[in-house]
């Protein structure tokens, strides 16, 4: 018999047609590794949920059809009866830590059902050992960076010794050398005979890994592959499936990690910055703080003593996780308020905090910067003179128009990452500036995000994007600008695909 | 220095009871300053001398105003003010900073296992440890939505007070909503609300530093209240 088994499914959330299933069979043997995959909101995730009974018994709707996970009947089963078995790694590292230090995160699963202390720390022990991470133990969960959120996650759900592990889109904020341990991590975990079902927008860690390959669309199964079929697909027939990649170049992974050799190239229509350093680490006076300089070299997170940025063009911002891209972001546009950078357009000079006026930057959780009750109030609220014409003009250049009156939190995420894009443009923002924009989007919505940016940069701003997303680049960005510990390694001229 | 989670507790509890009722002979007072001093001294011990500092100094400050340029006779706006804002640092910011400091130093797993010592039920116990999760949550998800508001300029809400206030409030809220219900599903899918009793890896043992910081709370509790009361 089957260890899972989907059998006739059909669900519907209540009051959302998102992520609702129709005719729904699936059938996953013991020791399997399966992928999901598909774009999103196609019902990827609600799978996930009625595998780990989140469906029917924390997020309700209309559910039909039998569900059996090793032998328990999912509508009969409560959920933490299910714990020592199905183990689910999420999405997002931020909001499935119930501890905020690492060792009581590992232990807090054990602790639930109920083992005994000694049980427990051998079992902490193992998972420390099989996972390496001893150099992160001790430590508080907001201290860590996204990828070793992940691995905590993923050894917190280990310690449980789950036959069945689910993971939910687990490479969305991780970067390359992180998405690397994950891979290791699953690779582990099919040795152990682990069964294990991926949802996933990135596919080119797990050709390896997966035996089976279901492709959903509009909550059905259009189609399923084996393993090998599913990696002898060529790159044709992925694009038209609106996948992202199976195999990535040698050359973009160079890119993205960062790791190419060092050249600024010339630069003629520029927008100029000087003396950029900023340090997490405050080595503050007694009354003053101090101004950081060059030569304070290894002090600093971010270290730029004069870089050219090309008017008009769309820049990826690449290098590794915790290397200093958001801190270039958040100085440049001067949030940072001890940077004492300078940005030369023009021959006209920002400093302080005239450089939130020239800026813009879009953040990656765009719901912290929605704050009024309709797109139209939210564009307007960037106006230093309120002016409908203009405001109606960036909402249609944004597709907006029908969203006019839309309270912005009752928009889907990518329509949110539009408004805040439309209140940059109103602002008269000259740069602009993406924090990781693409992140666990699907192919077409990336593909979107990518059109959209090569217009705003051909409207004469200059885009600046900070990403871990080979596909991305490739897409879009005319010069790729690569950061290594707060130092700019190279920025040079990127080959487009189109 | 390491403490226990219950004398973490009963800290919280001596110190809002003795700075709560108000203290009218100077060695009253002596004791409330003294029960004051104890979470300072144990912030410094906790290398967080710029919070230590800033709270002594605002609390110092009130006090000087409170006993110097303020009485019962006062009159005129910049007093009363004056008298609101001494009030209530002298009245609640030591117990303010006193769960400040527990919240920072207990870890999730300590206070679950104390909670379990203490025999209160799970369910309790788990409510009050999400909360001390969500603190640091907050003000994380807090300052994103400040950065994004001095991003868009609009700080001060356009001079409109309660827009400034809503600005913050209405994405601060969604977010933390939105983190909720995800944080609990994750917690419920590793078996947490089972029927079993939850076990507890830390195991927590009432050191020197432990007794006697709890005597000396309990006898300035007596003291404080017998002097006030009956004498």
């Amino acid at each position: 018999m089957s260890i899972i088994e989907l059998e006739n499914i059909n669900f519907q959330y209540k009051g959302s047609r998102d992520g609702s299933l129709r005719d729904v069979n699936i059938k996953i043997e013991e020791g399997q590794t399966v992928l999901l995959c598909g774009a999103s909101g196609s019902g990827k995730t609600s799978i996930i949920r009625l595998i780990n009974g989140l469906i029917p018994h924390y997020y309700s709707g209309e559910l039909e059809g039998e569900v059996t996970v090793d032998g328990h009947d999912i509508k009969k089963t409560e959920l933490h009866e299910l714990a020592g078995t199905v183990g689910t790694v999420f999405q997002n590292p931020r909001s499935q830590f119930f501890s905020v230090d690492t060792d009581g995160e590992i232990v807090f699963g054990p602790e639930n059902i109920g083992l005994e202390p000694k049980e427990i720390k051998a079992r902490m022990n193992d998972v420390v050992a099989e996972m390496n991470l001893e150099e992160i133990l001790g430590r508080s969960i907001f201290d860590l960076s996204g990828g070793q959120k992940q691995r905590i996650a993923c050894a917190s759900v280990a310690a449980l010794l789950p036959k069945i592990i689910l993971l939910d889109e687990p490479s969305s904020n991780l970067d390359f050398d992180s998405i690397e341990l994950l891979r290791g991590i699953i690779t582990e975990w099919k040795r152990q005979g682990k069964t294990i079902i991926i949802s996933e927008h990135r596919l080119w860690y797990l050709k390896d890994a997966v035996d089976h390959v279901f492709y959903i669309e509009n909550g059905q199964i259009a189609k399923e592959w084996s393993g090998e079929e599913f990696t002898s697909l060529n790159e044709d027939e992925v694009k038209s499936y609106k996948l992202r990649p199976i195999v990535l170049e040698e050359e973009l992974i160079r890119q993205i990690r960062g790791d190419c050799e060092s050249s600024v190239c010339e630069i003629k229509d520029a927008i100029e910055l000087q003396n950029f350093y900023f340090s997490y680490k405050k080595k503050p006076y007694l009354l003053l703080k101090k101004r950081f300089k060059e030569s304070d070299g290894d002090l600093l997170n971010l270290n730029i003593s004069e870089l050219r940025i090309p008017k008009g063009k769309v820049i990826g911002l690449v290098g590794p996780n915790g290397t200093g891209k958001s801190t270039f972001l958040r100085c440049l546009c001067g949030l940072e308020r001890d940077c004492k950078g300078r940005i030369v357009s023009d021959g006209v000079t920002y400093k302080g905090r005239q450089r939130l006026k020239l800026c813009y930057m879009v953040m990656q959780d765009v719901n912290h910067q929605l704050f009024t009750d309709s797109v139209r109030s939210e564009v307007m609220l960037s106006m230093k003179e309120d002016d409908e014409e203009r405001c109606d003009e960036l909402l249609k250049m944004l597709g907006l128009t029908e969203h006019k009156d839309t309270h912005p939190m009752a928009l889907s995420g990518g329509q949110k990452q539009r408004v805040a894009i439309a209140s940059a443009l109103a602002s008269d923002a000259h740069v602009l500036l993406f924090d990781e924009p693409t992140s666990g989007l699907d192919y077409s919505h990336m593909e979107k995000v990518a059109e959209l940016l090569q217009r705003l940069a051909s409207s004469g701003a200059s885009v600046i994007v900070s990403t871990h997303d080979p596909e991305l680049i490739s897409e879009c960005c005319d010069y790729v600008l690569g950061l290594n510990h707060g130092k700019v390694v190279y920025l040079k001229e990127n080959r487009k695909e189109r | 220095m390491k403490l226990d989670p219950r004398t973490k507790l009963f800290m919280i509890l001596v110190v809002s009871l003795i700075v709560m009722m108000s203290a009218t002979t100077p060695f009253l007072w002596a004791i409330r300053l003294s029960i004051t001093l104890i979470p300072i001294v144990l912030l410094i011990l906790e290398k967080k001398y710029a919070s230590a500092l800033r709270f002594l100094l605002a609390y110092s400050t009130a006090l000087v105003l409170t006993f110097f340029f303020l009485s019962a006779e006062s009159e005129g706006i910049v007093a009363s003010l004056l008298i609101g804002y001494c009030g209530i640092v002298v009245q609640f910011m030591p117990a303010l900073i006193t769960a400040w400091y527990v919240v920072r130093t207990t870890k999730i797993g300590e206070f679950m296992s104390c909670m379990q010592k203490m025999h209160i039920p799970d369910g309790i116990a788990v409510s009050l440890a999400v909360v001390m999760r969500f603190f640091p949550t907050i003000k994380e998800e807090y300052s994103s939505i400040n950065d994004a508001m001095r991003m868009r300029g609009v700080m001060l809400g356009g001079g409109n007070v309660l827009k400034m206030v809503e600005f913050r409030m209405i994405p601060l809220l969604f977010s933390c909503v939105n983190i909720g219900e995800e944080l609990s599903a994750a917690a419920i899918t590793r078996g947490l609300g089972g029927e079993v009793k939850r076990s507890s890896v830390v195991e927590l043992k009432l050191g020197i530093a432990d007794y006697i910081l709890m005597t000396f709370l309990a006898a300035a509790t007596v003291i404080f209240v017998v002097f006030k009361y009956f004498l």
